[in-house]
């Protein structure tokens, strides 16, 4: 029992920090959601799916799509730089990959959507460099320049934290299964993978969750229908100055964040017990 | 010469208790705003009221960025804090409506020797709600198409003759849809009065009638059939980029943001603007003052200034080649004729005077935006 | 004792080749190209942004180059520096706010018995969950309220509660890696709890708990919303201006302060770098 009231205690401040600095805050968001012109009701979520439907898939599809993406180049930096045998190539990768971890989301936007226009730097140093002709350059400004960008900005985040966790693994296990000679890949898959399972489902997680709320990346880069709900959100507000159906948005993107972070701690609950 | 002669009036009266008093200004608006306090409205005004300083601060380009303004205000507002944080802000004018009838803003307009040089209805009505006396324009600014000469050396000149060429010359025409900024909402509005079923001017002075939003539905289907021969861009600076990039030949766009990517060296030189008939929606841009500004008298002073002949002539004219937020005349006077012509170089007085519009009265702008939403968009 | 041991296993790949070249340089190199290419191709975009005076159409490079736009960011007016030291600051406040709450909350949820505990576990991620553009509103009205607007103290504690989630979230996945046994090895021979935390726990979940330092570094370095409503005017960060000038499309300045912003950023990374190379890595696997 004092054990628990412990872990109380060493969870207590950092958890009054959140409820009371932004929770609270967020009831009254929360309530604005269910708040229609007379009185109480779900008419800003009717409306919510009657006009953003395909916005709300779109965002999941699209997010989703993005985080199995940086699963696997995490997997695969991380594991390069555990298991790679060349020193200098894993010295190289090690350098390379941090660096779109440090550009905010903002600059993301600005500077993927120059690089990724019909006539942008990608397309324009391709052409010079004679490997394709302008008839064939085209404009990745749709749904695959949003993945584009969240992959960029998000994999090194993941590939740090994993990379970091595969570090810690102990290493005369993976000695042993290269002396019985198994491919790097296989111990990869196999033994280094389960391990770092954790890491790498928080990383994903945050990943997930954190590009769910990414406004700049949308509002720059994608200009199509259908669109993330985070446009919609900052239109909803800007436009119409309607919290309702924005504060009902928000409740969507936050349960469908939630439904994802839930799957992963019911997943570690199973686990420990 | 008039402002000079008041400010140093009133250098001499509050010369004795030169407090330290700090200046805020929060504004809407790309950077080049608050560069503009900064760097030139600033300097000028501190150097007439010695002790004061000022200070901007920028909340974004669009509405978003007014309505970061007027969230600020509410939280204050509602927080019940005596003193804001706020002298004076800068807000784009379908905001100062809603803030006025929150109770948010001090009507000073009367109250500074500028008030009476602006006549403009703009000044008095804000998208149909009574703001007569709590601001006053800083400029106007007008939507018009930009276009590529090299790509198209004769661009349309109306709405019905955009449309047309569009069909012919597919995914050469771009606009950013109505999400991403105030631009393609502009060419929507636009597009609602030239093609709308009701009457255009309705929609602009009120009043609001629940019959005529039935009327939009022709023009909506053929604007989603428009829309599909378009190219959407991403944002009022996204539909400049593509311009600037030859992906596209001619879009709607803010004709300071215009300038101001030529002046930055972010758009070629020789790209032109044209007016379609029947119109474009503008708007000013307004200083306000807010009810509990922590200086007020001094929050005057700066408008005023602000507001003054000379620099709307030298600031906002000669500067940025906006159009000034008083009227003309008061300018035109202080300007040679070639800097103020440089001003109507692809828009002509005549063409503003016939085709620059307002946007249509909150209720409709509204009813609009969502009529697309649910016909364009969905 | 590994490197040793594996290093003559190395060259059996290039044994075939004989004399040393190590051929599987050619798909390396591809790859690392390709990757290169991917990550710098658009970083050069802004690095050649924050020097060009004109750049359009059909130039695939700038027209002409200067900078005029770094005395623009760097006028004596101007904010910037002031901006970026309280950007600095904030950061390195926000991490030493968010780490000591976390580490402590982490090693709770990870090792002690909670009642409730994927619900705490979720609390943490709301802040980022919930698109905050709709509930800042909110938080502004009681920051007011409680006399915080305006000052370091409130944007700290608005950072904190987004850096919170990366450091309580990646702390716990951290501390549950640990491997208990070791733990109670140390405390069958006599260590107390507190100080097997010390000794053992906490440098084994070290390098986890370092990579969540930096991403709350990051996260509160590059945050606009909250220092905006919170911050402005009085404490000003530099994402404000970053936020302004790359919304309305000013791609020089922007890139220029997205450059700034990049010298703390790295700079901090390499601290920890340091510090996680001598002091963790060498203990790790013992």
């Amino acid at each position: 029992m004092p054990k628990r009231l412990l872990g109380l205690l060493l969870v207590l401040p950092a958890l009054t920090v959140i409820l009371l600095l932004f929770v609270v805050p967020l009831a009254t968001s929360v309530v604005g959601a269910f708040k229609v012109d007379d009185g109480y009701g779900l008419g800003n979520f009717v409306k919510s799916f009657e006009l953003y439907t395909s916005d709300i898939v779109f965002t999941i599809v699209i997010v989703s799509l993005s985080t199995a993406i940086i699963g696997i180049l995490a997997i695969a930096i991380g594991g390069y730089l555990v298991l790679g045998e060349n020193p200098r190539a894993v010295a190289i990768l090690r350098w390379l990959y941090r660096w779109p971890l440090f550009i905010p989301f903002i600059v993301v936007g600005q500077i993927l959507r120059t690089f990724l226009a019909k006539n942008g730097l990608m397309n324009n140093v391709l052409i010079e460099a004679g490997i394709i002709t302008p008839l064939q350059a085209v404009s990745f400004l749709d749904w695959r320049g949003i993945v584009i960008a969240f992959v960029w900005k998000q994999t090194p985040f993941v590939a740090l934290l994993v990379s970091g966790a595969m570090a810690s693994v102990d290493r005369s296990t993976i000695e042993a299964a290269r002396n019985l000679g198994a491919s790097r890949l296989r111990i990869l898959i196999e033994i280094i993978v389960p391990q770092v399972a954790t890491t790498l489902v928080v990383g994903l997680v945050l990943s997930f969750v954190t590009m769910m709320s990414v406004l700049s990346v949308p509002l720059m880069i994608n200009a199509q229908s259908p669109t993330m709900i985070t446009a919609d959100i900052a239109f909803r507000i800007n436009a119409y100055g309607d919290y309702g159906v924005a504060n009902a948005l928000g409740m969507i993107s936050l349960v469908a964040s939630a439904c994802v972070g839930w799957f992963y701690l019911r997943q570690t609950l199973k686990e420990r017990s | 010469m008039k402002t000079f002669l008041q400010a140093s009036l009133v250098l001499g009266l509050s010369a004795v208790p030169a407090s330290a008093a700090e200046l805020t200004l929060i504004t809407a608006g790309d950077q080049n705003m608050v560069d503009y306090v900064n760097e030139y409205l600033a300097p000028l005004f501190e150097q007439q009221n010695p002790g004061a300083t000022v200070r901007a601060v920028g909340t974004g380009p669009g509405d978003a960025g007014s309505q970061k303004i007027v969230e600020r205000f509410e939280a204050q507002k509602q927080a019940n804090v005596q003193t804001w944080d706020t002298d004076v802000a800068v807000v784009h004018e379908k905001f100062v409506g809603p803030m006025v009838e929150a109770g948010y803003l001090d009507s000073y307009r009367d109250r500074i020797a500028t008030g009476g040089l602006v006549t403009r209805s703009n000044a008095d009505m804000a998208l149909g709600a009574n703001v007569k006396g709590y601001v006053m324009p800083m400029f106007n600014s007008q939507t018009a198409l930009a276009y590529n000469p090299a790509l198209l050396p004769n661009p349309p000149k109306s709405y019905e003759e955009l449309a047309e060429w569009a069909k012919a010359n597919p995914k050469q025409f771009g606009y950013n849809g109505i999400k991403g900024g105030a631009s393609g909402v502009s060419f929507v509005m636009g597009w609602i009065y030239a093609f709308g079923g009701g009457d255009a001017d309705k929609l602009m002075n009120g009043p609001f009638e629940e019959a005529e939003t039935t009327k939009w539905d022709g023009a909506f289907d053929s604007l989603a059939e428009f829309t599909t021969n378009a190219t959407l861009t991403p944002g009022n600076a996204g539909t400049l980029d593509l311009l600037s990039r030859g992906e596209i030949a001619i879009g709607p766009v803010w004709v300071d943001m215009f300038y101001s990517w030529q002046a930055n060296g972010q758009l070629p030189p020789e790209f032109k603007l044209v007016l379609p008939a029947p119109g474009m929606p503008g708007q000013p841009m307004h200083y306000v003052i807010p009810q509990n500004a922590p200086n007020k008298e001094l929050a005057e002073k700066f408008v005023e200034l602000a507001t003054s002949a000379k620099v709307q002539a030298e600031g906002i004219v000669t500067r940025f080649n906006w159009y000034p937020g008083i009227d003309a005349q008061h300018v035109q006077a202080e300007l040679d004729e070639a800097t103020w012509n440089k001003l109507f170089v692809d828009v002509t007085p005549d063409d503003l005077a016939a085709k620059g519009k307002p946007f249509p009265i909150a209720p409709y702008n509204k009813a609009i935006l969502e009529a697309y939403e649910r016909h364009v968009t969905n | 004792m590994n490197v040793p041991a594996r290093r003559p296993a190395a060259p059996g790949l290039g044994i075939g080749i004989g004399i040393g070249i190590d051929l599987w340089w050619i798909p390396r190199a591809i790859v690392l190209g390709l990757l290169a290419f991917a990550i710098f191709g658009p970083l050069t975009n802004l690095i050649l942004w924050t020097v060009a005076e004109r750049w359009y159409f059909p130039h695939a490079m700038p027209l002409e180059y200067g900078f005029s736009y770094w005395e623009r960011v760097f006028s004596p007016r101007g904010t910037a520096m002031e901006s970026l030291t309280n950007s600095v600051v904030v950061a390195s406040l926000t991490v030493v706010v968010s780490m000591t709450l976390a580490v402590p909350a982490g090693y709770a949820l990870a090792r002690l018995q909670l009642p409730f505990r994927a619900l705490i576990l979720l609390a943490f991620l709301v802040p980022q969950a919930f698109p905050n553009l709709p509930v800042y509103v909110n938080i502004a009205r009681l920051f007011y309220q409680l006399g915080l607007n305006g000052t370091v103290t409130g944007v700290v504690l608005v950072h904190v509660t987004h850096g919170l989630v990366y450091a309580v979230w990646i702390a716990t996945a951290a501390f549950s890696a640990v491997d208990t046994e070791l733990e109670e090895a140390a405390r069958s021979v006599g260590a107390s709890a507190l100080r097997t935390f010390k000794d053992v726990t906490l440098p084994l979940a070290a390098p986890g708990l370092l990579a969540s330092a930096i991403f709350v570094f990051l996260e509160s370095l590059d945050e606009f919303t909250g220092s905006y409503f919170v911050g402005a005017p009085d404490v000003n960060m530099l994402p404000l201006l970053l936020y302004t000038a790359s919304a309305g499309g000013n791609y020089q300045i922007a890139s220029i302060t997205a450059l700034l912003l990049l010298i703390p950023s790295v700079g901090f990374m390499l601290v920890v770098e340091r510090f996680l190379r001598s002091d963790v890595l060498s203990k790790v696997g013992h």
